[in-house]
């Protein structure tokens, strides 16, 4: 099996996101939850997987019942960009949230220090 | 001594930009017979917290940066529980509420019916334009179809709380989703609730303030609602 560089690099990378994964579980990190982490395993092993057996694409075509290899690549793009986006989104949602504590916490800190 | 006496009543206004109004709705809260009023100014560009801070003092708080009406409701709630209240009203800061409803208001928690008053101004809509009824109506559909729990108006600001309900209800919402928010707490925690008609002056000012809850703004309510559910 002949291994381009493309394969090498989104393998390091997959592995390294799912590394990063388990490490933040395991430390418990702020948000990490088992689904997160399955999610994670999900989407980085799916591109692995994609990556060095290009003719998955195609039993997962046949499996969900599509005619040709690159429907279920745009799909599986789609999906991507949706994640991401979500991901994205979520962590805005963490940061406007984070902002609105700080800034109570500055609009409340005389009343605290009297408390 | 009755519990009306013994207990500590605050109200709690939200306010951004009210420079103009803030202080008659201070003195209209003050005539009604309260003195415990927390104003919050919402990172406004005018002087809202200066004038307010004219008649209350200190109780005049400001946000350094815009965090919403959501935000700064819930900042003003936090100051009034560590403050002791015992009972904290929200009014909205543009003057479109009339203080003498609080005693409707607060009336049933004081003979303890209940954990949460909703002032509602859609059993008593003199008034209000008809594009806001209709809007309040999609509002309060959209708000059962995704908390639950069906309310005449999920969009007043003017409501009341007993010191558990404030305790007990915790949001994350910052904008205008915030009130619908409380509504899925209430419905959440199983807290008894009733419905209050309340009287609502929409006066040329405050129908003309470009943040107020607009069409694209109530898009935008809806979205957010949506997110918090999914994410």
């Amino acid at each position: 099996m002949k291994i381009h560089i493309y394969q090498i690099a989104i393998t390091l990378i997959s592995s390294l996101m799912i590394f990063k994964g388990f490490e933040n579980y395991i430390k418990g990190k702020n948000g990490q939850t088992v689904l997160k982490l399955l999610v994670r395993i999900i989407v980085w092993g799916g591109m692995v997987l994609i990556a060095l057996f290009p003719r998955f694409t195609n039993i997962l075509a046949s499996t969900i019942g599509m005619e040709g290899n690159i429907n279920a690549i745009i799909l599986t793009g789609f999906i991507l960009v949706f994640l991401m986006i979500f991901k994205l989104l979520s962590a805005i949602e963490r940061l406007e949230q984070s902002l609105s504590q700080v800034t109570r916490n500055e609009t409340l800190k005389e009343i605290k220090k009297e408390d | 001594m009755t519990y009306f006496e013994n207990s500590k009543i605050f109200i709690v206004i939200p306010a951004f930009n009210e420079e103009t109004v803030i202080q008659g709705v201070i003195k209209e809260v003050q005539s009604a017979g309260y003195e415990n009023i927390v104003v919050i100014d919402d990172g406004s560009s005018d002087n809202t917290q200066a004038k307010a801070a004219e008649l209350i003092g200190k109780m005049a708080f400001r946000h350094k940066i815009n965090r919403g009406k959501g935000g700064a409701t819930k900042t003003g709630i936090e100051a009034a529980k560590l403050l002791g209240a015992d009972i904290i009203v929200t009014i909205d800061g543009d003057g479109q509420h009339d203080p003498k409803d609080i005693a409707k208001i607060i009336a049933p928690i004081l003979e303890k019916k209940c954990g949460v008053v909703l002032g509602t101004r859609l059993l008593n809509p003199k008034g209000m334009p008809l594009w806001k009824i209709f809007a309040n109506h999609f509002g309060n559909f959209c708000t059962w179809f995704l908390f639950g729990l069906w309310v005449t108006d999920s969009q007043s600001g003017f409501r009341a709380y007993s010191k558990h309900a404030a305790e007990l209800i915790n949001t994350r919402a910052d904008r205008y989703e915030y009130d619908s928010e409380v509504i899925r707490e209430i419905h959440l925690h199983k807290l008894k609730f009733k419905e209050i008609p309340v009287a609502v002056r929409y006066t040329k000012y405050s129908m003309g303030k470009i943040h107020k809850q607009g069409f694209i703004n109530g898009f935008k309510t809806l979205y957010k609602m949506i997110w918090g559910l999914i994410s």
